[in-house]
């Protein structure tokens, strides 16, 4: 028997927590429409089984002990749908429990956030959605993760992702990524997303992931599977970052860049297996056509449909029911990779090439029907032609029909005889009801132009007989047009019209420029990337981390820097004398600075003068030099571990304060509370600019010197004690 | 004896598992699976009520039919059903006889096929025979149970003694098929020709020749554990099998499954070194535990076995552009006719392909054909 042997088994036992899983039943979006009018996506079928047995038939593989369904559209169907499968027969070797979520739930993000209001999590658990396919060993990824979560509390997810090079029929062009991975430990430092439309040239690739990772590797031929191993904290992160909508562009790509989180993500390349989610028509075609060629083995038709019908296989690849159901006429023709549901049909001379044809299709006499999906109980008349469709349940089809490339046959419809559906329409038994779709629909809004058509008003009435043929029942869904995604492209690129072409079935986007413009790496877009992310503009950006793109950057860039740095300064200011007034703790005025830090884009060192300025200011002026010193010694008591906490002290500051006679004793102070280390004193003292050397004449110069005598008698101080203690001498001057 | 209120399987849930586990291809391998299902049905009777031979029968025939139709190309499984059901009956005619005089049969040719079913001799003089069975006991239900069911479990612990030895049986006689210094064919990597070959290397010096067979290249396996023992071994590509053939003395192969007409699915390439075998009149050996008979004949394929595994290790996953263009196939399996094959190696004696059929005959219950 083929090689697939699994030790699931022997790995849950070793492991005696739950496995669970988590199965996001909505796609929260519309790409199906208006085929998901009267059905969630995730009951659509593929290859005849639904999408959601292929799911959970997947995560049974993989020895998945418990899986919460999460719905939202449809809702009921799926738990009807559900309680009906042999999933919940009590063999079953899963448990699983269906969640409804609020209407208001609009992305993966938000059904995250249900699941932590739900608590139902309680180790580490797989999330996928309600649309995969799948045979990886997900286990193999789970126990990866479980080592290194051994090893370190940050990793908090692990994606599953698989290699299929630059470009492959399953691996969306609309909506991609460029990973930056580590390949001795796998952990991605970075995610990029990209959109196929426009076509995205430039990835940014933050400096930092390069500090402490002397190898990293930068992919674009990865498939994300959207199989996640997540920790307990993922949907605690979502809560705590009510923004996030996307797992991937959101979540991953905000957890990476973050600063304040310091959480680690990773991928898990799956060497074997298959695994691919159906997010789009164009991915619905990809993943049945996988299916037929039995690159999901064992979950193939004929061996293990999730479904529970029993297909024979016969040579290249065509599937026909075993119950002998099927009549085929002695001329018609069934081509390679296709399968034909129980009790179908095929007349003379019809042809039914690498398609899928449902349970009681009826094909007529000297049909063709080519890469095309015809679900449960389609009747095909005679001579009709369809290629590059999907048509829903129920729908039947006049004699003489074309059926264009792409279209959409909503569930039931009626096409008259002799109807021609242009290429990209949609019909449906309803109207489009772009009113109640999810946000990501809505731009499309106002480019539709007027009213759902529908035979039988007066004034369309002729042109749509030819559309839809006579005795149609059917509306045509306006066109999605080609302005409103380009309009709204910076809103929410994935969702543009341009790039969902790229996710149409049948579509060759031949008119899109895709073109590569090649990979320019010019030095101008590397200094650029150096910045934390590109959300942040340019020109605050070139301030914190890039000495040499000071020459570039003109007078107007220094001038908006220091507008910004000023804010900033003021800004800290503030926070710290909130923090002293309403006495935050130490740690709650950390936090606050780093925000403040992210914010404005400003480097560490700005922030550490602001503050240590800002403690110095606060130091009241008394006369007394006793007094002075307790004073003194109250505030670094208090505030000294701040210091700490931003990021330890430069050993030099407020030079020009007025303060300046007290910094002995504050420096005296900061050494006591173990803020300062002698070392840290040696060096400030060291460098040029302590003694004032390149500064201007005047005033600040003069008190700079005398700090650094001051610095310098404290060093000296040092040495005496050391020699005391030692004998050995250690005279730096 | 009624067939109505036919009791429910017991142990449902183990029968599901192991189901959904061959479903899954996480039991694989005949061996495997033919154990596997021992014990479930091990299981299943020790738990099972029953009043008469025909209860009993219908439910082994039950679990039976479920597991082997969750991957009927696990040939192994639907064998050991049929085998454990013809020895209950065994066990039971032994009893029934012992307690009725037992019927003369005479031979005549109108009753000559009905009687096809060689038995041995030896089975009949059973200990056990002293068996009392009341079958349908209103009293007592569970009385035709109690005193079954203990014989029921020694012929079950034979089986699986059976299946535990069946590599070292068939390489018993070893040394008679392999003689010194010859050249050894072999393809894949099938447990009873390794064990064959290495039983055999305790007697003779020979060489052997792995070819690697992709896309499992179970043959590199193979090669490292002839070779690790002391044999001398080559391994070899696929392709270079003709060219070699003219050198071998003998060609050993495993098989899947063995069918009545004496053909066979054995690992693919198994059909293209039999073929270069025969062209070369090279003798060609088949080693195969009993519980591969298959009472099945192939019946679409001429040469594939229906079993076709993903192309992934055919063509890469990741090889994007192709995969839209190119339709792979990975058949698992090649079918061998009979005339290729010369003999037949089983743990119950040297068999050529026409007589395997008796050989069926004799192993399982004509009825039992169809579960």
């Amino acid at each position: 028997m083929p090689p697939k042997a699994s030790a699931a088994k022997e790995k849950l036992a070793e492991q005696d927590e739950v496995l669970q899983a988590v199965i996001l039943a909505d796609s929260f979006n519309t790409r199906f429409k208006p085929l998901t009018t009267s059905k969630p996506r995730c009951l659509l079928p593929i290859c005849n089984a639904p999408l959601l047995d292929w799911t959970l038939e997947s995560l049974a593989l993989a020895g998945v002990q418990e899986v919460f369904v999460i719905c939202r559209s449809h809702a009921e169907q799926v738990k009807a749908a559900l309680q009906k499968s042999r999933w919940s027969a009590p063999s079953s070797s899963m448990k699983i429990v269906p969640i409804l979520t609020a209407k208001e739930t609009f992305s993966p993000g938000d059904a995250l956030r249900d699941i932590y209001t739900h608590g139902i999590i309680t180790s580490d658990f797989v999330l996928v959605s309600g649309d995969l396919v799948s045979s990886v060993r997900i286990e193999d990824a789970v126990t990866v993760h479980r080592e290194r979560r051994k090893k370190n509390k940050d990793v908090i997810m692990t994606m599953v992702v698989k290699e299929s090079g630059a470009r492959h029929r399953t691996k969306s062009r609309g909506d991609s990524a460029v990973y930056v991975i580590d390949p001795t430990t796998d952990e991605c430092l970075h995610y990029e997303p990209v959109t196929g439309f426009p076509p995205k040239q430039v990835a940014r690739i933050p400096r930092e992931v390069l500090d402490g990772h002397p190898d990293v590797e930068i992919r674009y031929d990865l498939l994300d599977c959207s199989i996640d191993i997540c920790s307990v904290e993922v949907p605690s992160l979502f809560q705590d970052n009510f923004d996030y909508a996307d797992i991937r562009r959101d979540f991953v790509h905000g957890v990476l860049t973050s600063d304040l989180l310091m959480k680690n993500i990773h991928c898990y390349v799956a060497r074997e297996g298959y695994a691919a989610r159906v997010q789009d028509t164009r991915s619905y075609d990809a993943v049945s056509k996988d299916i037929l060629a039995r690159w999901t083995f064992p979950l193939v038709p004929d061996d293990y449909h999730p479904a529970g019908q029993s297909y024979e296989l016969l040579r290249g690849n065509r599937y026909i029911p075993r119950d002998n159901s099927v009549v085929l006429a002695r001329t018609c023709k069934v081509g390679n990779n296709t399968l034909l549901g129980p009790s179908s049909r095929i007349g003379d001379g019809a042809q039914v090439l690498s398609s899928t044809l449902g349970a009681r299709c009826i094909i007529g006499v000297n049909s063709v029907v080519r890469h095309a999906y015809l679900f449960d109980g389609v009747v095909v008349g005679d001579d009709c032609v369809i290629e590059h469709a999907i048509v829903g349940a129920g729908v039947s089809i006049g004699s003489g029909s074309r059926v264009g490339r792409g279209a959409l046959v909503g569930d039931g419809v009626e096409l008259g005889p002799g109807s021609r559906l242009a290429p990209f329409e949609r019909v449906s038994l309803v109207r489009d009801e772009a009113d109640e779709e999810w946000d990501s629909d809505s731009e499309y809004d106002e480019a539709e132009l007027g009213e759902s058509r529908r035979l039988g008003d007066d004034s369309t009435e002729d042109s749509l007989k030819g559309v839809l043929g006579p005795n149609s029942n059917a509306f045509v869904w306006p066109r999605r047009k080609a302005s409103a995604g380009v309009d709204e492209g910076e809103e929410d690129a994935v969702e543009g019209f341009q790039n969902q072409r790229l996710m149409r079935i049948g579509d060759e986007h031949e008119d899109l420029d895709l073109s590569d413009a090649g990979s320019t790496t010019d030095s101008e877009d590397e200094e650029l990337s150096d910045t934390d992310s590109d959300l942040i503009p340019a020109s605050l950006a070139s301030s914190t981390t890039t000495m040499q793109t000071e020459s570039a950057a003109s007078a107007a860039v220094s001038a908006g820097e220091a507008a910004a740095e000023h804010e900033f300064l003021s800004e800290v200011r503030q926070s710290l004398s909130r923090a002293f007034v309403e006495d935050h703790s130490v740690d709650n005025a950390a936090v606050e600075l780093k925000t403040l830090r992210m914010a404005h884009n400003q480097a560490l060192s700005k922030v550490r003068e602001a503050v240590v300025g800002g403690i110095v200011e606060r130091i009241p002026l008394v006369a007394d030099p006793a007094r002075q010193r307790a004073e003194i010694q109250g505030w670094v008591g208090r505030w000294g571990a701040l210091i700490n906490l931003i990021g330890g002290v430069d050993g030099y500051h407020c030079a020009q304060s007025e303060r300046f006679p007290l910094f002995g004793p504050i420096l005296a102070a900061l050494y006591q509370d173990d803020v300062v280390e002698e070392d840290d004193i040696r060096a400030w003292h060291a460098q040029p600019a302590a003694k004032g050397e390149g500064m201007y004449e005047g005033k600040h110069r003069d008190k700079v010197q005398k700090c650094w005598l001051v610095g310098a008698r404290m060093i000296h101080q040092f040495d005496e004690q050391e020699s005391d203690e030692e004998t050995e001498d250690e005279n730096s001057d | 004896m009624s067939s109505a209120d036919l009791p429910a399987i017991p142990s449902q849930r183990v029968v599901e598992a192991l189901a959904a586990k061959l479903r899954r291809r996480q039991v694989v391998g005949s061996r495997d699976a033919a154990l596997e299902t021992v014990f479930v049905l091990r299981q299943v009777i020790a738990k099972a009520r029953f009043q008469n031979i025909h209860q009993l029968v219908v439910l082994i025939k039950n679990v039976g039919r479920t597991l082997a139709q969750a991957q009927p190309k696990e040939h192994s499984v639907g064998n050991i059903v049929r085998r454990l059901l013809h020895l209950v009956r065994e066990e039971y005619n032994n009893a029934i006889k012992s307690n009725a005089p037992t019927r003369p049969r005479s031979l005549t040719i109108a009753n000559f096929v009905l009687q096809g079913q060689p038995r041995k001799a030896s089975l009949v003089t059973k200990a056990e025979s002293s068996l009392v069975l009341n079958e349908n006991d209103p009293d007592d239900p569970d009385s035709f149970a109690k005193t079954l069911k203990p014989v029921l479990m020694e012929a079950i612990q034979d089986t699986l003694d059976e299946l535990d030895t069946v590599y070292e049986s068939i390489g018993r006689n070893a040394k008679d098929h392999i003689h010194s210094d010859e050249i050894i064919l072999t393809l894949g990597k099938s447990k009873t020709v390794e064990m064959f070959l290495k039983q055999a290397a305790h007697y003779h010096k020979f060489t052997v020749i792995v070819a690697e067979t992709g896309p499992s290249y179970g043959g590199h396996e193979m090669a490292q554990s002839l070779s690790s023992i002391g044999i001398s071994t080559f391994l070899v590509p696929d392709s270079s099998i003709y060219a070699l053939m003219s050198r071998v003395n003998k060609v050993i192969l495993g098989a899947h499954a063995i069918l009545a007409n004496g053909g066979m699915f054995a690992v693919s390439g198994s059909l293209m070194a039999a073929t270069a075998a025969r062209a070369h009149s090279t003798p060609i050996v088949v080693c195969a535990g009993q519980f591969k008979l298959t009472p099945l004949w192939n019946l679409y394929h001429e040469y594939g076995a229906l079993d076709f595994a993903d192309p992934s290790s055919v063509l890469g996953f990741d090889e994007g552009d192709l995969v839209d263009k190119v339709d792979v196939l990975n058949p698992y399996y090649d079918y061998v006719q009979p005339d290729l094959v010369d003999a037949y190696v089983t743990n119950d004696g040297d068999h050529p392909p026409p007589s395997i059929y008796r050989l069926i005959k004799e192993s399982y219950d004509d009825e039992d054909n169809e579960l």
